[in-house]
């Protein structure tokens, strides 16, 4: 243990880093989010996970040899990533208004906040793991940081909408001649009938019924489902392009009835029902969307 | 895009033209149901606006306004 200073016990910061590294880099596969998509985009979330990392695994350093500047400075760096969360809504915002089926601000800001949350975290798994490798040396310092490198992941990962929705197939229809219905959900209105042959000869369609209240009130949060039109469109493709207005992939909920089922409607490129419900079985669910409960209609008409 | 888009009447085409007047969209008026589509379709394909119809020979064209 370094009792001054001038003799440092490396150890720690080694193991902190490698630790907090590690963890960092665990999340960074594009994933369901398809971001970061580009090279120079990993080679910039590399540089942050390298600086998030090293900050976390000095400090406790910093302190037993008594440099409270350098541990003040390394607490001043840490509040630095603030600017993640901003730097990637804005580079998700410009991207909106160029890609054909939008996330949604709901989603842009979840993946946001994700990217912030990720970099802090490898930062307290850096300081954990270097303050349990002074405590006890290296193999069980090594031994900790496998532990909680694996907390952090579980802590990390959240729900999927798999897990409180049920994701089942189901018919496209016209009714009254042009309102398209996907099972027993109104989705829109097409009034042109070469879209309406398109959607009923190509168009996929799949009802999504909650397992729970929260599935309902998961549902009922349009960022939400724009975040699964998104992630549908993003697996089987999507027969748009600007000028086809009525070829959007759409998720409703059924009104006015307002059972709480949802319904999704598409013109895949790749006609692969499997595909289309695992893609959805995997969005994940949004943060903003936890909040809904209080404003869903439905769990609100339970009340009464 | 808009979470909740303002749809914005944009254009009308109908083949009764006793059934619509005055507003601030310009109504089409086409002689068949066949000729009806087909300018429902071009100024789709043309300004984006979405095709609703109304049934009673009447299809109306909307936009979504930027909010």
């Amino acid at each position: 243990m370094s009792s001054s200073s001038i003799s440092i016990n490396w150890t720690p910061m080694i193991v902190g880093f490698v630790a907090g590294l590690i963890s960092r880099l665990f999340s960074l596969k594009t994933g369901t989010t398809h971001y970061p998509g580009y090279p120079s985009g990993y080679i910039s979330q590399l540089a942050l996970a390298v600086i998030a990392a090293m900050i976390g695994s000095s400090v406790l350093i910093a302190l037993i040899g008594k440099q409270f500047t350098a541990a003040t400075f390394l607490t001043l760096a840490a509040t630095q990533f603030r600017d993640v969360r901003n730097t990637e809504r804005q580079t998700l915002a410009q991207e909106e208004k160029l890609i054909l089926v939008s996330r949604g601000p709901g989603y842009i800001e979840g993946i946001a906040i994700t990217y912030e949350a990720r970099n802090y975290l490898a930062m307290l798994v850096a300081l954990l793991t270097s303050a349990i490798t002074m405590v006890g040396g290296l193999v069980i310092g090594v031994i900790g940081a496998v532990i909680v490198v694996i907390i952090g992941e579980i802590f990390m990962s959240g729900q999927h909408l798999g897990d409180i929705v049920d994701v089942e197939p189901a018919k496209i229809w016209f009714d009254k001649g042009s309102l398209l219905y996907v099972g027993d959900v109104m989705m829109m209105e097409v009034g042109l009938p070469h879209p309406r042959e398109r959607y009923e000869k190509e168009g996929l369609g799949v009802v999504l019924t909650p397992k729970n209240e929260r599935g309902q009130a998961v549902l009922w949060n349009i960022s939400q489902r724009q975040a699964i039109s998104y992630e549908a469109a993003a697996a089987v493709g999507v027969q748009k392009d600007v000028g086809y207005p009525e070829q959007t992939p759409l998720c409703r909920m059924a009104m006015p009835a307002g059972t709480g089922k949802a319904g999704l409607s598409i013109l895949p490129v790749d006609h692969d029902m499997n595909k289309l419900i695992r893609a959805i079985k995997r969005t994940p669910v949004l943060e903003s969307s936890k909040w809904n409960r209080m404003t869903s209609p439905v769990l609100n008409r339970k009340e009464m | 895009m808009a979470v909740a888009p303002t749809p914005v009447m944009f254009a009308i085409v109908t083949t009764r033209k006793d059934s619509v007047s005055g507003g601030m969209a310009p109504i089409f008026i086409a002689e068949d149901d066949q000729e009806r589509e087909r300018i429902a379709m071009w100024l789709t394909r043309i300004t984006n606006a979405i095709v609703h119809d109304l049934h009673n020979g009447t299809l109306v064209l909307t936009v979504n306004q930027e909010s």
